[in-house]
């Protein structure tokens, strides 16, 4: 008798059904100076590998599936980044490769993916040169800089926000924000540009210039941890400025480092708003919040959507082959928690670039796409 | 313009303030040791991540948990020299190269343990902000110019008067000298580096609350009070001290004029520039055995 | 003789890698990185293990040569092989000017001072965006022209290039070490003023040599920018001068075979050894401070010394 119920409870849950692994590569910074958001991307890719395998798996090709991640840690360094790809495509031998952070690093991983026919699906780097190389089998999910800013000055220049100044990061995702604003507002539009080095902590000489030359908005362009304690300084001082922020200023989490009366009124553009009233972003940021306490955050959001379209070009391709992916993904049209994902013809996703704005109760609120605006809350 | 010049002047002494703390530090080892502790930089971070430590799991007192974090690190500065420096004595090279390795050894021990994220060390007591003129500043940075002025004071009263800092001052002007008149040189030896490790840890637990403790946050304050040291004179405390707040100053006022993304340069180029016409620095002493 | 025959037999098994490892185009790889960062290694030994300069800007010079060569080549449009030429004197001219700025201090003066110069060229390489196209990189670097019939996108020919190139650069430090020139150097590592004293110009010397030194680490920057495909900052970082210090110093520093053995535990181990990333350099800051308290030669010298004590 519990011979039988032995089998019949092996036979009941899947998981103890040995099920065959499909491994795909994923490059990141799990160490180094870009560990701390590199976190946020493997919460992403977690969160789907654990939704893909907790559901069953997936089938390609008429075999069943469990996902398996590969990860490398390329800390920011571009000759890691080929080794890691190098790695992925000739010892393990995966179909598809996600993920990194930095853009001189796909940069260098870029090449290799197309010497071996893998595609190489990014879901963070921002630097618009990455997508012009003619490499076919390089897919970037997230919005590049070029977009960002296209949505961002858009807004700006509706507002009527100038002169516009700027505190950011003297590397490429600051940079590359700096240059962008440039190009699409005019230089006549832009004011004092304060520029400093990941690690240092000081804005005072900034603040100092931004109050004397008037700045009649400042964008920030660093992460969270910075990017508090500019905030905290430029309100200290007692400046008022209309303040815009990157992605990583739009969470609660960076809520929690400050205070909601800082914070009133700050822009900031983002990849998903948390807190939409649309059923799959809600599954989304209530699925992160249980598995890791906290806001989902947009780095988590784009890789999340990333592994999701590979798997369902996987199945839509029939087989675990680079060069039949490749084509799948060319073709592919998802709606992901980020919105509707197409890559256009030099592998380019354009998904849609919101604009949240934290209200004075400490929720938020959606400023742009015109047709997605939404009040405090649901942000 | 000219208030802007004002106030950059007083946000380039408090950063100054930070690079001061660790530049007295490593010119007191340097003097008396002739050794150049690369590793001053991580001692401070390690001494802001053990006050912060103290401060968030033992006790809630900032005092009290700077203290117990000087004690600390004046404890593990001590073991270094023994372990370290010491042996390598009388060997630069190799010295400066143990220091770097000492460095990464250290800042990436504290990355395992703790975490690439940056703490928040909260002190409630010190998050006023204070007005002068038309300007705003937590009380927490006028304390770090306070603290630091006081302890250059102190330090200066020390070396000039006691009968230890009489024996620093002797063996890091001769130390042949001071062996033959009796001073124990090697005692005085770790007694300095443990008293250079407690400046650091000082600097460490007061720029700890006015920003983040991240693994990364010696790194500059190394690097620029390295420069302040240079510019101020390699064996000289008040240059250090002029050194360090030159190079802050420096370094916010050029932001009125210069590129930001320069920033650094400047505080480089001017210690190129300063050491080519004076390359003993600016109160530089001819320390006796380097040419 | 036993150390010549030792010397053939290695260099044999070098060239027949890729025959030998037929499916495994990745330990291809990590050899040609070992050879890469070889080569800035060989430069630096001459500096710091023949002559006691201990630059902690050296991957700066690299970076000089590799974006030289970069901006040639595909924004001059100049055959490959010329804008390699034209990025190795460029390297090494950068050397000679800020070496002869560089070299009016002394030891702990100089290392710092060497820094200042590194961070100060890794700020334009990093900033200067209309010409190094900035901190996200400089992409689109080809892998090198044919020469005669014989391609080098294909990895195994690569290797080849990048083994040759090695062997070059380790050639020149043998004929270095063997010569006057390097007797000259060592002097000057042991006691710069008694060499003085013996009419020795040791800024001319020291000068040289540091210029050597660079255009060295320029080859080695070119090839490491065209096998990547792409130039970018973090290649020519502090960071990255400081594993170069370590490559040598670890390896042997004034040894022949050092910057190779550098190499090979500092790129080869990791790639094979995936620990943990920060507990991996926990343990070589750890080892660094170890080699310098008990085995100051470094491998290299530890080594000899098992070879001695077998052979007695």
């Amino acid at each position: 008798m519990s011979r039988l119920a032995l089998v019949l409870l092996m036979m009941a849950s899947p998981a103890t059904w040995a099920q065959e692994k499909l491994a795909v590569g994923i490059i990141t910074s799990l160490s180094g100076p870009m560990a701390a958001p590199g976190k946020f991307q493997m919460n992403g890719f977690r969160l789907a590998e654990e939704e893909i395998n907790s559901g069953g798996g997936f089938t390609v090709g008429g075999r069943k599936y469990a996902i398996e991640l590969k990860v490398y840690d390329t800390r920011a360094n571009p000759a890691e980044g080929a080794s890691a790809m190098q790695r992925l495509a000739t010892v393990d031998r995966v179909p598809v490769v996600l993920g990194e952070l930095h853009s001189g690093v796909a940069a260098a991983a870029a090449p290799v993916a197309q010497d071996y026919s893998i595609p190489l699906m990014l879901t963070i780097p921002t630097g618009p040169s990455l997508t012009e190389q003619g490499n076919r089998f390089l897919f970037r999910v997230n919005a590049n800089n070029d977009q960002l800013t296209q949505a961002l000055a858009e807004f700006i220049a509706r507002q009527g926000w100038a002169p516009l100044s700027f505190i950011a990061w003297n590397n490429d995702a600051g940079r590359g924000g700096v240059n962008g604003m440039k190009k699409l507002l005019g230089e006549a539009k832009i004011g004092y540009v304060g520029y400093f080095n990941v690690g240092e902590v000081d804005f005072s000489s900034h603040v100092t210039n931004i109050r004397s030359q008037n700045a009649r908005a400042v964008m920030l362009l660093m992460d969270e941890e910075p990017g508090s304690l500019a905030i905290k300084q430029i309100r200290d001082a007692g400046l008022k400025t209309q303040l815009v922020g990157t992605l990583a200023m739009g969470s609660d989490r960076f809520l929690k480092r400050l205070d909601a009366q800082r914070l009133d009124g700050m822009v900031q553009y983002n990849a998903f708003p948390p807190n939409a009233n649309l059923p799959h972003i809600r599954a989304f940021s209530e699925r992160y919040s249980k598995k890791y306490g906290e806001e989902a955050h947009g780095f988590a959001a784009q890789s999340y959507d990333g592994l999701k379209i590979a798997v369902a070009a996987l199945q839509k391709a029939g087989k675990v082959d680079g060069a039949a992916l490749r084509d799948a993904l060319a073709a592919i049209e998802y709606d992901g928690v980020i919105g509707k994902v197409k890559f256009d013809a030099k592998g380019q996703a354009h998904p849609p670039v919101y604009v949240t704005q934290w209200c004075a109760d400490g929720k938020r609120r959606i400023l742009h796409p015109e047709n997605l605006k939404a009040d405090c809350g649901a942000g | 313009m000219l208030s802007a010049i004002l106030e950059q002047t007083i946000n380039g002494l408090m950063a100054g303030s930070v690079y001061v703390l660790v530049a007295l530090g490593m010119v007191l080892i340097y003097g008396v040791m002739h050794v150049l502790n690369f590793a001053h930089g991580v001692l401070l971070m390690v001494g802001a991540y053990v006050c912060h430590f103290f401060f968030t799991r033992v006790t809630g007192s900032y005092v009290l948990s700077i203290a117990l974090a000087i004690i600390v690190l004046c404890l593990l500065g001590i073991a270094l020299e023994r372990a370290v420096f010491r042996p390598l004595q009388g060997n630069l090279r190799n010295q400066v190269i143990a220091s770097l390795g000492l460095i990464l050894a250290i800042e990436h021990l504290v990355i395992a343990v703790w975490g690439p994220n940056a703490l928040q060390m909260k002190v409630p007591a010190t998050s006023a902000l204070v007005a002068v003129g038309e300007l705003r500043f937590p009380v927490q940075h006028l304390l770090v110019i306070g603290v630091t002025l006081v302890v250059v004071a102190i330090l200066f009263v020390f070396l000039k008067t006691s009968k230890f800092g009489t024996a620093i001052r002797a063996t890091s002007q001769d130390r042949q000298a001071a062996m033959v008149v009796g001073i124990p040189v090697e005692r005085i030896d770790w007694i300095t580096f443990g008293l250079g490790t407690a400046l650091a840890a000082l600097g460490g637990a007061l720029i700890g609350p006015l920003f983040l403790v991240f693994p990364q946050m010696g790194d500059a304050p190394m690097v620029k009070g390295l420069a302040g040291i240079l510019l101020g004179g390699m064996g000289s405390v008040p240059g250090a001290v002029i050194g360090g707040f030159i190079i802050g100053v420096a370094e916010s006022l050029s932001t009125l004029f210069m590129p930001t993304d320069y920033r650094d340069s400047v505080a480089f180029a001017i210690m190129v520039l300063i050491l080519l016409v004076w390359p003993r620095g600016l109160f530089g002493v001819r320390v006796r055995g380097e040419d | 003789m036993a150390s010549r025959i030792a010397l053939v037999v290695v260099l044999l098994l070098l060239f027949a890698v890729p025959a030998l490892a037929q499916q495994q185009p990745y330990l291809l790889h990590v050899l040609i990185l070992c050879c890469l960062y070889a080569i800035p290694a060989v430069g630096l030994n001459l500096m710091l293990g023949y002559t006691g300069l201990v630059s902690l800007g050296h991957m700066a010079f690299a970076g000089i040569g590799a974006y030289t060569f970069a901006v040639l080549m595909v924004d001059a449009k100049m055959p490959f092989w010329l804008a390699l030429v034209l990025g190795v004197l460029a390297a090494g001219a950068g050397g000679a000017a800020i070496g002869a700025v560089c070299l009016r201090f002394r030891t702990h003066f100089f290392m710092i001072v060497t820094l200042a110069f590194g961070l100060m060229l890794f700020s334009v390489m990093n900033n200067w965006d209309d010409v190094t196209r900035g901190a996200a990189g400089f992409p689109g670097i080809p892998r090198p022209a044919p020469l005669g019939g014989f391609s080098f996108g294909p990895l195994q020919n690569f290797y080849y290039l990048a083994l040759g190139a090695a062997l070059v650069a380790f050639a020149v430090q043998w004929r270095v070490a063997r010569s006057g020139f390097g007797r000259v150097l060592m002097a000057l590592r042991q006691d710069e003023r008694l060499a003085r004293a013996k009419g020795v110009n040791a800024m001319l010397y020291k000068t040289a040599v540091f210029a050597l030194g660079s255009a060295i680490a320029g080859l080695g920057g070119v090839l490491h920018v065209s096998f990547l495909r792409v130039a970018a900052p973090a290649t020519f970082s502090l960071a990255e001068s400081i594993n170069a210090v370590l490559i040598v110093i670890v390896g042997g520093a004034g040894s022949l075979a050092g910057p190779a053995l550098g190499a090979l535990v500092f790129v080869g181990l990791p790639e094979y050894l995936r620990v943990a990333s920060e507990w991996r350099l926990v343990v070589f800051g750890v080892l660094l401070v170890l080699i310098m308290l008990f085995a100051p030669q470094g491998l290299s010298g530890l080594i000899e010394s098992a070879w001695r004590r077998v052979r007695r």
